[in-house]
């Protein structure tokens, strides 16, 4: 059958119950999508189905005629997908990077359906798994994208201060005016 | 395997207790009397390969595996644990070992245990055997059946479990008061209705399918309410150990109204289909009996089902699809939210699923229904694999009971049967409490029962 | 598709993704060069380094194995150590770039290969593990930059026209003060290369107050790649001709397979290649993955018991977790003493109050979001293989005893790691290779096999169930005076050995060696040998023992009519560093307080207290709590961290962040439970993870003693689990002794 995938109609020859994850990365070699479980519970597998996040082990190709697909592989070459990789280099946020690929393409999503989501509805969409548990550093990122002023603890979730800037009532200063610990490292 | 099933562990109390109300003012003589038997004084049948190979189809089509094998078991040789409050039961030996098995059964005697509920020497089953059902059966299936386990399955020695019922509850002549009254009767019922098709499946589906066994609600005396197309309560639909077995009937919401007969037929022999895909205790149905019917059978059942009327009193203004705005106030519930965050995935946020492979949520029966338990019971511990052709299924659902409290999955199941017109209704975390304590998570192991 | 798949694979990638080209025309080279030449294409060339092949270099010092400069002044680093989410590749390009004078930025790093120059954990081993990464290669890496800059500079010298002596370095430039003429290192790298690599005793390290980068919250090398699908995993990799596999297990380990029932049923299935029996599973090899997984689920097997003469562990049909819990406690083996101190028995008779309770811990899953996998490749008279690893070197020997292979006819690879917690050791029975290479060998293709996470969480090692019991003699001031704590569980270490070999450290760390000024104490271990697969689960004994001693000692304190705070700084008084830590992280939290308290959002809370000494390093974490709907929640994590020094404060927060995860995840709810043999999790659905909305806040404070430095990645764990239930444990006036919270229910 015939699949759009990131602008690129593709011809892909399986059957018609196999997951889309797997026609992505085994017939099309586009691995950037990951497997994580299998069972929708992780989110490691998430791409675009006409720009709403999908959970691609949990998606039959069967339904996928006339749909665009996007994966992680094209992030860039979204408006939206760009902004939200930089928020993400900004923000430190990957670690192991097994879930981000997953995450990005949550927090797109959810960008483009909404552009200024309260906290509440991206704590809603950003359900995503990480092991690693990066779930601070993204939720840091999230805010910066929806332009919530920065503050030096609110939610950037965690607090960096070596004890030498802690020191100085100065470094407390620059560290908050700063915003984000790990540049406040830096002074 | 303890997940698997307690099927008709209700059942078995129920008839004990009524068995034993009805026994203290019954008859001995009722009860010590041995049915006839067509078979009495006939010798072994002959047998030949084909015979056996019938009998190895009459075995599927009434689920004999389900109830007498183990996962991981020797085929036939009992053992299946089906708890009741009075202690628990368990399915004997039907393999042809000589002691501990059927081997030493008679055709007959064979026939008295199938069609009657009385052992060889005498002893009352209890129900959870489905006689009543099995009473239509024909003479030729039962003789096949016979020379099927006599010839087809191999010789196990392996000893029957007593059961943990205590004296005087596990007094068995009392069951034969409750099968004079509720028995069903003796005799296979001739077509009906000049469709041999209708009249097959009226056969299977009352006879060897025992489909009423969980989907006819059942009396006082935990007998079911009818046993064929005569009751309007047959196949109406009933809740059996944890699950809401829905109306086989012609009903609108909680029925068959929707499906055609080839939808029937695909969802026995495939396990799902447009509408939904099994799950539950019906799972074990499919994977073990339903799938190796033959496609003409199949299509037998469905002519039959399609022929019982609704009841449009019993269910109900009919579903109509409506449309649920996530973006608006019904999403910006905490149910909707876990929808979203859980559920949406597989079956979409229109609630429609992903069908035949993942099924919708929006107009099915467990979403119309008012009795919550096959929701509670699936969100709570997911389903088994299905299993179809050999092949495991490609997707199922996972268990929630390790990530959502009573209060989150009451949110998560009220928001399902409430939208998309589902008119199931609200559940409360209390419902949950109960069905979590009281079920198990399915396995998400793929098993067939072992039949060799 | 009407092409062969692989075809489409390969045009795909000439297609569309030069990026995998090219690294697929890397890894062709170096299949060509062998592995002895350790290809780098490097600035620094092989010629050279076999030039000096004849001298012996000591671990980490032969410039050309781990050095490229390219012409671009880029640099190429072949990393000692994996990188798995730990930071560990910046961290090197922070040293390395230190000493060599270029901005850690320009770095592309990567996994070296196998061989002695890379054994420079203390210069013996190689692993990434126990935290140590850094702290055991700090001088060495220090100094191979700096020895890679002195040859920069001898190779400028001829060039600027002037002695070295008058050159300096400026990042990425050799620089000739006096003239005001420079060299980029790109430019120098050619010539640099035909020099010998001098003697690391010549060249001298900077002053730490000199240093640019280390010490810096530098950016990460890798979070780029990580954003945009770009970075390649084991699970990832592919070679021409490859075929994938799936396996099933025997359900219970030691089980072997027997017939297959529906063998040539399955062998008909869509895209199915062969099926293979392999020990105690049985594994479908297909064109696609999908299609061997789906037959390997069909295989329907007749699962035997093993004959006596097996070596297996085996999982025998009734155990159970729950009643293998039960009989931990009250086991009778004879106690080993790991650490006696004082008269314990004299200590108790003179107690005041004596106190005492059994603690338990849970079989946990490493649950790396990566699910293993490895692929395997006979060419050429060579094996390549890749798979995650967290010690190449160790792996390598095994595969070598495995396949008979001599040492240099295998190549291993080293992918990045989708998470790891020391998942990815050499444990038998646990790992993906050697399936593979028997696949691989049997076919005559390529093999890559994955494991679905339902095989995973199958066969994955635990981390040890323990029983702890405890007890404590207080004096009239409610001070303890004695503590005893018998410890009945296996060993990681002597699990994975499978027999006991003297005390296992990994069993009772945490336990043993406490700074608190408790002068009598008697710490042991019953060894109780069970059926499960046993590893290293991140910060090991520690993830489990600190839980129980901290949360032992806040009982102390409560019979003791004590607050914890008070009383580990009265017990800790002689100790400066501790009570610094512990006065940080409580200032860190706004001061010390216990509650419980209402918070402004009406909710009841409580303030528990943790400390650990794990890896080199000390922590002490304090966290807050509330119990919603009958679950605990918690709501902001404070933790002090005293690396002694440190290289990277942003890493190092976000390892804190990270092994507060897997520390809350632990104690609110990771348990892998057995009945009749079985697991009955094997997927997040019923082992579940910590997940977003259970992340709480967590701030963060390093403290840089000056001690030696101790290491990063496992030590921010083991205090938070008993933060956490102490303060549970206050709140709700339920004292927890057992993880997970789930399993418990709370009234509060
Ligand atoms: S792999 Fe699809 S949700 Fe985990
Ligand atoms: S970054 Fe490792 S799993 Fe999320």
């Amino acid at each position: 059958m015939e699949l759009r995938i990131n602008g690129v109609t593709r011809e892909v020859d399986a059957e018609p119950d196999t997951p889309l994850l797997w026609v992505l990365r085994d017939n099309l070699g586009m691995t950037g999508t990951k497997y994580g479980c299998g069972v929708a519970q992780c989110g490691a597998c998430s791409v675009l189905l006409d720009g709403v996040v999908t959970r691609s082990c949990v998606t039959p190709i069967d339904g996928l005629a006339g749909h665009e697909i996007t994966t992680i592989e094209a992030i860039e070459a979204d408006p939206v997908g760009a902004r939200v990789v930089a928020a993400w280099v900004e923000h430190q946020a990957p670690q192991c990077g097994y879930c981000q690929s997953g995450q990005v393409m949550a927090a797109t999503s959810l960008l483009k359906q909404n552009a200024h989501p309260t906290d509440d509805e991206i704590g809603a969409a950003m359900v995503n798994l990480c092991r690693c548990g990066t779930y601070n550093a993204i939720k840091a990122a999230m805010r910066d994208l929806v332009g919530v002023a920065k503050t030096a603890d609110a939610d950037r979730g965690a607090v960096l201060a070596t004890s030498a800037v802690m020191l100085g009532a100065a470094g407390a200063v620059l560290a908050a005016t700063r915003g984000e610990g790990s540049e406040a490292a830096d002074v | 395997m303890e997940g698997r099933k307690y099927k008709r562990l209700s059942i078995a109390l129920g008839v004990a207790a009524s068995a034993i109300i009805v026994g203290a003012v019954g008859c001995w003589a009722v009860a010590t009397r041995t049915p006839a038997s067509p078979f009495d004084g006939a010798g072994e049948p002959v047998v030949t390969p084909a015979l056996v190979q019938h009998g190895a189809y009459v075995a599927r089509a009434a689920d004999c595996v389900a109830c007498h094998s183990l996962p991981n078991g020797p085929a036939f040789a009992g053992g299946l644990k089906m708890p009741t409050p009075l202690g628990a039961i368990y399915a004997t030996n039907i393999t042809p070992d000589p002691k501990t098995g059927i081997g030493a059964y008679t055709l007959a005697e064979f026939d008295r245990a199938l069609r009657h509920g009385v052992a060889r020497d005498g002893h009352r089953l209890y129900p959870a055997m489905p006689y009543p059902s099995y009473a239509r059966m024909t003479d030729g299936d039962v003789r096949a059946l016979y020379v099927y386990f006599k010839q087809g399955v191999k010789p196990v020695a392996q000893a029957n479990h007593q059961s943990d019922i205590p004296w005087p509850l596990n007094m068995r002549w009392p069951l034969a008061i409750w099968n004079v009254l509720f028995g069903g009767p003796g005799e296979p019922r001739p077509d009906l209705a000049g469709d041999p098709l209708w009249s097959r499946g009226a056969y299977l589906v009352q006879g060897p399918g025992h489909c009423g066994a969980c989907h006819t609600p059942r009396g006082l005396a935990m007998n079911e309410k009818g046993l064929d197309e005569r009751s309007r309560s047959y196949l109406a639909g009933a809740e059996i150990d944890g699950w809401y077995a829905p109306s086989l009937r012609g009903d609108h919401n909680l029925g068959l109204a929707r499906w055609s007969e080839d939808d029937i037929a695909g969802f026995l022999k495939n396990g799902r289909n447009g509408h939904g895909v099994v799950f539950g205790s019906m799972t074990d149905v499919v994977n073990n009996s339903t799938q190796f019917l033959t496609e003409q059978d199949a299509q037998a059942i469905a002519r039959y089902l399609k022929s019982l009327p609704g009841d449009a009193g019993r269910d109900g203004a009919p579903w109509r699809y409506e449309v649920v705005a996530f973006d608006g106030p019904a999403g910006d519930t905490p149910g909707a939210r876990t929808y979203q965050a859980k559920c949406a995935f597989c079956h979409g946020l229109d609630g429609k699923g992903q069908a035949p492979w993942m099924s919708p949520l929006a107009g099915t029966a467990s979403s119309m229904s008012r009795n919550p338990a096959s929701t509670i019971n699936i969100t709570l511990n997911g389903s088994g694999r299905v299993v179809a052709g050999g092949v495991p299924d490609a997707y199922h659902m996972p268990a929630f009971r390790a990530q959502l409290s009573d209060r989150e999955m009451a949110e998560v199941i009220s928001f399902v049967r409430t939208s998309w017109g589902n008119q199931g209704g609200e559940v409360s975390a209390k419902a949950v409490a109960t069905a979590r304590a009281e079920t198990r998570p399915a396995s998400s192991v793929p098993a067939l029962l072992p039949t060799q | 598709m009407s092409e062969a798949p692989i075809q489409d694979l390969a045009e795909l990638q000439l297609d569309e993704r030069p990026v995998n080209l090219s690294r697929r025309g890397f890894l062709l080279r170096s299949v060509g060069a062998g592995a002895g030449a350790l290809v780098l294409g490097v600035g620094l060339n092989a010629g050279s380094a076999r030039a000096q092949a004849a001298k012996t270099f000591a671990p980490g010092t032969r410039v050309p194995a781990f050095l490229e400069i390219r012409a671009d002044n880029t640099v190429r680093l072949q990393s000692p150590f994996v990188e798995g989410g730990q930071g560990v590749f910046t961290a090197m390009a922070q040293i390395v770039g230190e000493e060599l004078d270029i901005d850690p930025s320009a770095f592309v790093v990567e996994n070296a290969p196998t061989g002695p120059d890379y054994l420079v954990v203390n210069g013996v081993m190689r692993i990434t593990g126990g935290s140590m990464s850094v702290r055991t290669s700090y001088e060495t890496m220090r100094r191979l930059g700096a020895l890679a800059r002195h040859m920069l500079l001898q190779a400028a010298a001829p060039r600027l026209g002037a002695p070295v002596e008058a050159l300096s370095t400026e990042p990425g430039r050799v620089v000739h003060k006096a003239s005001g003429r420079s060299l980029s290192y790109g430019e120098l790298a050619p010539h640099a290369l035909d020099l010998p690599v001098p003697d690391p005793t010549t060249v001298s390290l900077k002053s730490p107050s000199q240093f640019r980068w280390i010490g810096k919250g530098v950016a990460r090398l890798d979070v780029r790649d990580k954003s945009t699908g770009k970075a390649v995993y084991a699970i990832d990799e592919r070679v021409e001709g490859m075929l994938h596999a799936a396996v099933q297990h025997a359900p219970r380990l030691g089980l072997t397979v027997g017939a297959v029932g529906n063998e040539d049923q399955v062998k008909a299935m869509r895209g199915v290649h062969s099926i293979h029996r392999l020990p105690g599973a049985v594994a479908v090899v297909a064109e696609r993955w999908w299609d061997a997984r789906r037959a390997a689920e069909a295989l329907e097997v007749d699962w035997r018991e093993p004959g006596s003469d097996s070596t297996l562990r085996y999982m025998p049909a009734d155990f159970s977790t729950e009643a293998f819990a039960k009989s931990l406690a009250a086991s009778q083996i004879k106690v080993d003493e790991a650490e006696v101190k004082g008269d314990v028995g004299a200590a108790f008779q003179a107690a005041k109050t004596t106190i005492e309770a059994t603690y338990h811990s849970q079989f946990v899953n490493h649950g790396q979001l990566e699910p293993p996998s490895a692929l395997a490749w006979f060419h050429d008279g060579l094996l390549e293989l890749w798979f995650p690893n967290q010690a190449p070197d160790m792996f390598l020997a095994d595969v070598a005893k495995r396949t008979g292979l001599p040492p240099e006819k295998i190549k291993i690879h080293s992918p990045i790691l989708g998470g790891f917690f020391g998942r990815h050791f050499l444990y038998e029975s646990a790992n993906p290779y050697p399936q593979a290479i028997e696949l691989a060998k049997a076919t005559g293709r390529p093999i890559k096999l994955i494991w679905s996470r339902e095989e995973e969480f199958h066969r994955d090692v635990l981390r040890p169930m323990a029983a702890v019991q405890f007890r404590a003699g207080l004096d009239a001031e409610g001070l303890p005076t004695v503590v005893e704590a018998i410890s009945a569980t296996e060993g990681p270490t002597e699990g994975i050995a499978g027999k006991r070999q003297g005390l296992d450290p990994t069993a009772l760390e945490g336990l043993t060696n406490k700074s608190y000024a408790i002068a009598n104490r008697r710490i042991g271990q019953r060894y109780v040998k069970g059926p499960a697969m046993l590893g290293y689960w991140r910060s090991v004994g520690n993830s489990m023992n600190d839980f129980f001693y901290e949360c032992f000692l806040d009982e102390i304190a409560d019979a003791g009519k004590q607050d914890p705070f008070e009383l580990r700084l009265a017990l800790l008084k002689d100790n400066p560093r501790l009570i610094t830590l512990l006065k940080a992280a409580a200032e860190l939290s706004g001061g010390w307080k216990r509650g419980p308290y209402k918070a402004p959002d009406g909710s009841r809370r409580a303030r528990g207290l943790g400390m650990a000494s794990p890896f080199g390093t000390e922590t002490a974490a304090i966290a807050e709590v509330s119990v919603e709907d009958g679950r605990v929640r918690v709501h902001e994590v404070w933790q002090a961290i005293d690396p002694g020094s440190i290289v990277n404060p942003a890493i190092i927060e976000a390892q804190v962040n990270s092994a507060v995860a897997l520390g809350l995840s632990q104690v609110l709810m990771e348990e892998a439970v057995y009945e009749n043999g079985l697991r009955t999790s094997r997927n997040y659905d019923l082992y579940p993870i910590l997940p977003p909305e259970q992340m709480p806040r967590v701030h963060v404070k390093i403290i840089e003693s000056g001690a030696k430095m101790g290491g990063i990645g496992e030590p921010g764990l083991p205090a938070v689990p008993p933060a956490v239930a102490n303060a549970v444990s206050h709140l709700t006036r339920q004292r927890v002794r057992s993880m997970p919270l789930s399993r418990l229910t709370f009234k509060a």
